[in-house]
């Protein structure tokens, strides 16, 4: 395991490598490579699959401005979320959209989901189109992306803190928002 | 309704974004590179940036050159410094030289309008002495 990680490392270090002498080819392996991380934070928060693309290709489009920046594949990862998020944060304060997904518009998951209610699930990403840009990229980091508070608070540069006690009231929010949800329907069929 | 965290990572799973992304990406790469002639194009080109990385690892010798170019700005900024001194007390010298020049030309001109008033009183003397018609007072006057 940490054999493929290492190994996995070394494959986009060079891949980095190639990208700054100018290899377009690397280039696109570096995009392959962390197009669902970027689309999908994008997707998570805007729930508007063509703002999502296009937003997820205008960081990619920044990356290759900014690549001689860019000092290992940590510090690219690290930067694709940060840019993401502020850009995610500049596009809802654009449209100041609270928009509600539609089923059709939802893409493939990357892999099939396993266990979980297919209707809860779609009700959890309904709620959080619901809270705040901050909550909301606080919970996307932590749950999409398995990120620690320090991290987030690093990626969001926010103190640890704050994230905690967002993540915390999130939830809350989160649940709160789902029960009415649940009472909505109920009211509608009963 | 209850769920739990992993519901939540669940419903948050990262989502492809379609076959066409990566070309559209290149796409517009490509575009930017042909308007703007971006960074994967010119890799030499250094910016802040770069500048910082290359200095985390700056080679023995660059330190080396900074100190000579640093001691050779010195050591040019003190001789310029000992010259305009230099040159200062010349022109201050010279100046005086020009000013003691001029005082003793103006002495001199003062000193030959002297000699030609009296000159001329002298003269003017002799020209009323001349003039006076009684012999008596002529002598008295010689």
């Amino acid at each position: 395991m940490e054999q493929t990680a290492a190994f996995e490392d070394d494959r986009l270090k060079l891949a980095l490598d190639r990208a700054l002498t100018g290899d377009a080819q690397a280039f696109a392996d570096l995009v392959r490579e962390h197009q669902g991380m970027v689309f999908s934070i994008a997707y998570h928060f805007l729930q508007d699959r063509s703002l999502a693309e296009d937003l997820a290709q205008e960081v990619f489009l920044e990356l290759f401005q900014s690549i001689d920046r860019i000092q290992s594949p940590v510090h690219l990862t690290y930067w694709l979320r940060r840019v993401t998020a502020n850009r995610c944060i500049d596009q809802g304060r654009k449209k100041h959209r609270r928009r509600e997904m539609a089923l059709e518009e939802a893409p493939e998951p990357m892999a099939a989901s396993k266990h979980a209610d297919p209707m809860l699930l779609e009700r959890l990403q309904q709620s959080l189109a619901t809270l705040p840009e901050k909550q909301r990229l606080v919970v996307i980091m932590r749950f999409q992306e398995g990120l620690g508070p320090a991290e987030i608070a690093e990626v969001l540069e926010i103190p640890v803190n704050t994230v905690k006690s967002t993540l915390h009231r999130s939830l809350a929010d989160l649940r709160k928002g789902l029960t009415r949800k649940i009472r909505e329907v109920r009211y509608a069929f009963f | 309704m209850h769920f739990s965290e992993d519901d939540l990572r669940e419903a948050l799973k990262r989502k492809d974004p379609g076959e066409g992304f990566i070309n559209q990406v290149m796409a517009r790469v490509n575009q930017s590179a042909s308007e703007n002639e971006p960074a994967l194009t010119k890799p030499e080109k250094k910016t802040n940036g770069s500048f910082m990385a290359w200095w985390m690892h700056r080679p023995a010798w660059a330190m080396a050159v900074a100190a000579v170019l640093l001691l050779a700005f010195g050591i040019g900024g003190y001789q310029y410094s000992e010259y305009r001194h230099r040159e200062d007390i010349r022109i201050a010298h010279e100046n005086q030289q020009r000013l003691e020049e001029a005082e003793r030309a103006r002495d001199q001109a003062i000193m030959a309008l002297e000699i030609a008033r009296a000159k001329m009183n002298h003269v003017l003397q002799h020209a009323q002495l001349q003039a006076e018609p009684n012999e008596k007072i002529r002598r008295q006057r010689l």
